[in-house]
């Protein structure tokens, strides 16, 4: 007992309303050295706005579920083929990009570079600034719509000119497979990547902003090319207007 | 009728059940929250910022009614589907035609999952729009990009278990996908699909990730997910300046 520091080293005062509580050596949370804050209980608030979301939610999903029955079609039938056979509805950009260069690299690499790059994505762009914004700036705004922009004219001409004029097919014969079928394609997809990382460059972009672009880029990418492939391929996996395909088909008949 | 309340409020049973008071106080609106398992992973107070409707859309919450809903519409659609070739395909015809509400319990369900690929696809998208990944919340987008694969994942192997034409073109169109990964595509696609073609195997296998393995995994890195938001102080929205 003897041990004991004479003086307490957080001593109980009778006047003081607070206490040292803990010594913060590196912030664990966001909360810490904030002002007053600016909060309510979550009870019953918060609770209520969730059942209000599950209410709309649930009336949504009867009127969906009332007005269109989920597809069945006859029995599995290994021996016959469906024309065209699709995968579900959010793999179609991948079945889409099947249809432009080699499988293992349209397939396989980029979609692995591209959930690789989703996950990196905090490590890359690990500045605390800018978070709880929505674009961050205003500028990074612009950023992104331009890029959504660029986006949404350049992959629906590639997916067109490849179409049109596949190098897969103008190259055979004239260079090794591997040049049309994986070099060709991946050359073609680094130069629509980098071309507008490159004129961002030269506007000293933060690393948030280019996180703005490749996102941006990706994500409408991955929607252009699922609508491509849901809406618009129709028998013999062909490109046609979606309100004009052949045999009766109708690309809901996929849902 | 006051006296019918405080006397099943005061009552051992009631007492045994709810550690708080009426939540109109400061003291008993945290109690309810920490005392209670599936409402303690929301935190006691929030940031009015986090709040703002169109700051996060609900999407998050959205994600979860919708695993939810499916839980609750998959375990009742379990009851009359067997996963046999022979079988599973006259099962749903059965399920639409013979049962009461079967064929709204099946719309229900398949409604649902498409809706619920687009709200978590959205949601990351509002997580990523709004530079909620950065640090400290690293760890919590590694989890949500988890989530949205494991998503993608009982939608798949969910497409398959009607056993139409439609499942199985669409299934196999899919699972040829990791036959292309090079050296190991064969293997890879016959450990999906448990052989050379789509089988009563591939429906083993699916129907075991889709009902158990899958929405398993769902839970528990939902749980962490959420838990993780909290811990991290709450939406990103908390630390803006605005």
């Amino acid at each position: 007992m003897t041990d004991l520091p004479k003086k307490d080293a957080f001593p109980k005062d009778g006047t003081k309303t607070y206490s040292l509580v803990e010594l913060v050596k590196r912030a664990p949370t966001t909360m810490i050295e904030k002002g007053p804050d600016n909060t309510v209980f979550a009870f019953p608030l918060v609770a209520l706005i969730e059942l209000l979301l599950s209410l709309g939610l649930g009336a949504v999903l009867m009127l969906m579920s009332l007005a269109r029955n989920a597809p069945l079609e006859e029995f599995a039938n290994p021996n016959t083929t469906t024309d065209p056979a699709k995968a579900p509805w959010y793999f179609m950009g991948l079945q889409e990009m099947l249809e432009h260069g080699h499988p293992t690299l349209m397939a396989v690499i980029f979609p692995t570079i591209m959930v690789l790059f989703v996950l990196a994505i905090p490590y890359l762009d690990n500045n605390r600034q800018g978070s709880g914004r929505w674009f961050t700036s205003e500028r990074g705004k612009k950023i992104s719509w331009y890029t959504a922009l660029y986006s949404l004219v350049v992959m629906p001409a590639f997916i067109l000119l490849d179409t049109n004029f596949p190098p897969r097919e103008l190259l055979r014969g004239v260079v090794p497979d591997f040049i049309a079928q994986v070099m060709v394609p991946s050359v073609i997809m680094g130069i629509i990547v980098l071309l507008p990382v490159l004129i961002l460059w030269r506007q000293k972009p933060t690393a948030r902003e280019v996180m703005l672009v490749l996102f941006t880029l990706l994500f409408t990418s991955a929607i252009v090319f699922t609508v491509v492939g849901f809406f618009f391929r129709g028998p013999g996996f062909e490109l046609y207007w979606p309100w004009n395909m052949p045999d009766g088909y109708s690309p809901f008949d996929n849902l | 009728m006051s006296a019918l309340v405080e006397a099943l409020t005061n009552s051992r049973i009631w007492r045994s059940i709810f550690r708080h008071g009426w939540p109109d106080n400061p003291l008993d609106r945290s109690l309810v929250m920490t005392s209670n398992i599936f409402l303690h992973l929301h935190p006691v107070k929030v940031n009015r910022k986090s709040l703002k409707w169109t700051y996060s859309f609900g999407l998050g919450v959205l994600s979860v009614l919708l695993f939810l809903v499916l839980s609750v519409t998959g375990v009742l659609l379990m009851f009359y589907y067997a996963p046999a070739v022979e079988h599973a395909y006259t099962d749903i015809v059965e399920l639409q035609t013979q049962i009461p509400f079967g064929q709204l319990l099946r719309n229900l369900h398949r409604w649902g999952a498409h809706l619920m690929v687009i709200v978590v696809v959205l949601h990351m998208a509002r997580v990523f729009y709004t530079g909620a990944y950065k640090p400290p919340r690293e760890f919590n987008w590694i989890m949500g990009v988890s989530l949205l694969l494991l998503t993608f994942g009982a939608s798949f192997t969910g497409y398959l278990l009607p056993w139409d034409q439609l499942a199985f073109w669409a299934i196999t169109v899919g699972t040829s996908v990791a036959s292309y990964a090079p050296g190991l595509g064969d293997q890879m696609r016959q450990l999906m699909i448990g052989g050379p073609e789509i089988g009563q195997e591939a429906l083993t296998r699916f129907y075991a990730l889709h009902i158990m393995v899958i929405p398993a995994l769902i839970a528990l890195i939902t749980s962490v997910h959420i838990w993780r938001v909290r811990k991290d102080g709450g939406l990103a929205a908390n630390d803006s300046e605005e």
